[in-house]
């Protein structure tokens, strides 16, 4: 067979077989409560997360996102309690600062913002919290295997 | 009038209130601008004697941002004791708006502070000069009417002055220090808030991410990690700076294209709400890179968002200091 | 006669005979700036320049290299070693200066039972084909440390800007070789020569900085107190730009990168400074330089006196770069003549 043929056939087998792997950050009052509600409802979402729990997702130091995507992973997630129900207060209005600066600045710099998402979701929210998930693994794996930013050596 | 005139004239009445300052015993030091050793280039000084006015300068070649001195006190400008010594700072109006914010984030006391404001007629991009005249070598830089004149051996060149100052200064509102306390001297202005439409950035925004990508690296692509821009910005005076850190080494410090790129997201990021576009980052880059297009996104991002801007209000805090319960949430997942 | 002509429209010629044996490096103008890299074809090659603004000690010693990687399996640790020093290489068009900065560079990769095989290696390969600084500026000051801006003693092969040609003059025995292999080389005639000369002493006669380094290492010694150095270090902002541009400043960093995802790492060495808040911070928290007057006054003293002290050499070759590129336009010419003037007040104060 023709080599480049043959190159093409090899490299949409990899893109079949890529399914993106997005690490998500999830406060541990209401986000982490509500994937774990999710799990026990038996509420069906796509296995492309990876979670991390933090205590509030005040925690999340930008230098979490943006290493993230250095190291590869193809989808970065914070998901927090909504504005009001912090169980910290103001964790969370603290953490929408920095994600608002960080978006605006990851698009400036021709950085594919749609790697990185924000969402709240609260202990309750089971449904929503997977239909999200559906969500944003759709916006990652229209957007490939992350290689732009990585590190490479 | 004339650049010529106008400088002229800033300089003579700067050094009036300078003067005056330390006649009265009002101030220990003054920090301000003197000539340099070669025709593109101004000295920083440190002045204590009223005889030592005339070395002060004002010209279009001034582009550090003296505020930098300040934070940390370097042992020059304090006592023997220790404590503060008093001093007068030749502020452009980004100095001004760099020592305001300062003391917004308490790192100085603006009590032992005198602005001796001046009405900044811009400062001339020293490194586009250089690059138009190529290898020559320049002997005197002077100014006519409203161009720039750049003599050298065998050669002699004309600058329409407006377009080779500054990016940022073509585009700057806060051309003298806001007079928001006893600290401001001299000339200053009233700003009660800043009006900007930040034209200047819609063409680079309407392109496509590629685009941008490609127009960022591109020009990032020389830099050198030499962190002059880190040290020549007043706002940056952590101890430790990210890059430094090494429990956890967050971020290369290699030239590859994304620690190149990742150092300079990130010190934006760290610079949202504080900087104070004064383009000294731009002019002390030895590889003559221009970082204009970033700092004016960040005080875009600041001004649309939480309508502020920085260095002009001793009472508003900072966004990234602050939180709010309803604000503008766009950006985040939502349901269909 | 021994020297040769090269014609200026011959430059791709050599480009294309040469490229075939060596990595040729030459001046490139890269957005507005001159560096020195590796021409990928004889268009790039800037013949209309004055020097690089990254001095060419970047062609073996860069800005970041790695110095070994290394990969993990079940049991073992499998290292690989460089394996490009063997590559010969070419600067073209470097200036006497820089080339001088090489022997500098040498001293410290190869100090008795300190040897940088990476460096050292790579310096065996290269030959330099120098160029004689027809204009040079007013901040250029080798002639006041024994250099000249038309100084042979550090380059393989000479060359002199004659207006539409250049004079080739083969210095050491690897320059011999060179210039043989390139027979097409017209010979140069007497007229040639000359005008060479002439260029010379009017090069030198143009220098317009005249420091005197006679007596600046016996002054420095005794002075580490002095308060010369707060006056002399008021507005220095420690950004280093002097060291990074200088072609001498040898200080770098080690660092450990690991790959975790792939169980591999490499270990990486990338220019440091001593102007750097964290040059010498101790792991106790202690820091002996820590304030920007320790630090300023470090870089004189290593430069100007523990050089000639240890080495019998001046840690500097006059190109001028830092006082070119210094952000707060602290001279280092201004330096040198306070520094001088000290012994006099030393003196005055005996007379009184």
């Amino acid at each position: 067979m023709n080599e480049t043929v043959v190159k093409a056939e090899q490299e949409k087998k990899v893109d079949e077989e890529w399914e993106p792997k997005i690490i998500a950050f999830l406060c541990n009052w209401c986000s982490y409560a509500g994937a774990d509600l999710a799990g026990v409802s038996r509420i069906q979402y796509p296995p492309s997360i990876r979670v991390v729990r933090v205590p509030c997702s005040g925690r999340v130091n930008p230098y979490f996102i943006i290493r993230s995507l250095t190291d590869g992973w193809d989808g970065v997630l914070v998901s927090g309690c909504h504005p009001g129900d912090c169980h910290y207060i103001s964790g969370n209005l603290v953490a929408r600062r920095r994600f608002s600066i960080l978006n605006e600045l990851l698009e400036f710099f021709g950085i594919e913002s749609d790697r990185v998402n924000f969402m709240w979701a609260s202990a309750a929210e089971g449904e929503r919290f997977a239909v999200l998930i559906r969500k944003v693994t759709e916006k990652v794996r229209k957007l490939g295997p992350n290689t732009q930013f990585q590190k490479k050596w | 009038m004339g650049i010529e005139t106008d400088n002229q004239e800033i300089e003579k009445s700067m050094r009036e209130v300078a003067r005056n300052l330390l006649k009265e015993k009002e101030v220990d030091v003054i920090i301000g601008y003197s000539k340099g050793t070669f025709p593109l280039s101004t000295s920083p000084i440190m002045i204590k004697k009223e005889e030592e006015v005339d070395k002060l300068i004002w010209n279009n070649l001034c582009y550090v941002n003296l505020a930098k001195y300040l934070v940390p006190k370097i042992p020059q400008l304090l006592d023997p004791e220790g404590g503060d010594l008093k001093i007068g700072i030749v502020s452009k109006g980004c100095v001004g708006r760099a020592l305001v914010h300062l003391a917004v984030e308490k790192q100085l006391n603006l009590e032992n502070i005198k602005m001796i404001g001046i009405p900044c007629n811009g400062v001339v991009n020293r490194r586009r000069i250089e690059k138009d005249i190529g290898e020559k070598e320049v002997f005197e830089i002077s100014a006519s009417g409203n161009d720039l004149i750049v003599k050298g051996k065998d050669f002699e060149q004309k600058f329409p002055f407006d377009e080779y100052i500054n990016e940022l200064c073509k585009v700057c509102k806060v051309k003298s220090p806001p007079s928001v306390s006893e600290a401001c001297i001299g000339e200053c202005q009233e700003v009660p808030s800043i009006e900007d439409d930040f034209g200047d950035l819609s063409d680079y925004e309407s392109k496509t991410t590629e685009e941008k990508w490609q127009e960022i690296t591109d020009t990032l692509s020389v830099c050198t990690r030499c962190y002059a821009c880190r040290e020549a910005c007043p706002m940056c005076y952590c101890n430790l700076c990210f890059v430094d850190q090494n429990k956890p080494i967050w971020f290369g410090k290699t030239t590859d294209m994304s620690d190149i790129v990742i150092f300079h997201l990130v010190r934006a990021m760290h610079m949202a709400g504080r900087c104070v576009a004064c383009g000294a980052c731009s002019s002390v880059c030895p590889m003559g890179i221009d970082l204009n297009k970033i700092t004016r996104k960040l005080e875009k991002i600041v001004k649309e968002r939480y309508d502020f801007t920085s260095g002009i209000d001793t009472e508003k805090l900072p966004p990234m200091m602050d939180f709010e319960l309803e604000e503008a949430e766009e950006f985040m997942l939502e349901e269909d | 006669m021994e020297e040769k002509l090269l014609m200026k429209d011959q430059i791709a010629k050599l480009y294309d005979e040469l490229a075939k044996d060596y990595s040729f490096f030459a001046p490139i103008k890269e957005k507005g700036n001159i560096v020195f890299k590796k021409a990928s074809n004889p268009e790039e090659i800037e013949l209309d320049y004055f020097n690089s603004k990254v001095p060419p000690k970047e062609v073996l010693f860069p800005k970041m290299e790695v110095l070994f990687e290394y990969s993990l399996d079940e049991k073992d640790v499998e290292i690989k070693e460089r394996t490009d020093l063997d590559e010969k290489r070419l600067i073209f068009g470097i200036r006497p200066c820089d080339a001088h900065s090489f022997v500098l560079l040498e001293n410290f990769f190869d100090f008795g039972e300190f040897k940088d095989e990476i460096f050292l290696k790579k310096r065996e390969n290269t030959t330099l084909i120098g160029m004689g600084c027809n204009s040079p500026k007013s901040t250029c000051f080798c002639t006041s440390l024994e250099g000249h801006p038309f100084q042979r003693d550090d380059l393989d092969v000479m060359l002199v800007d004659l207006g539409d040609k250049y004079l080739v003059e083969s210095v050491t025995e690897k320059g011999k070789e060179l210039v043989q292999k390139l027979s097409w080389l017209t010979e140069a005639t007497k007229a040639d020569v000359e005008k060479a000369q002439d260029l010379s002493i009017q090069a030198e006669e143009s220098f317009q900085t005249h420091l005197d380094f006679s007596n600046v290492a016996k002054t420095l010694d005794p002075n580490f107190d002095h308060p010369i150095w707060e006056e002399i270090s008021e507005i220095c902002i420690g950004c280093g730009t002097c060291s990074f541009l200088c072609p001498t400043c040898t200080c770098f960093d080690v660092i450990d990168e690991t790959d975790e995802y792939n169980n591999r790492g490499r270990r990486i060495r990338i220019w440091d400074t001593c102007q750097s808040c964290q040059y010498t911070l101790h792991t106790s928290g202690h820091n002996p330089r820590n304030s920007c007057i320790e630090r300023c006054r470090n870089r004189i003293l290593h430069k100007f006196s523990y050089y000639p002290t240890n080495y019998n050499l001046i840690g500097c070759v006059g190109c001028g770069r830092c006082v070119q590129l210094c952000p707060v336009n602290n001279d280092l010419r201004t330096i040198i003549e306070k520094i001088n003037k000290i012994e006099d007040k030393k003196e005055e104060k005996i007379s009184a």
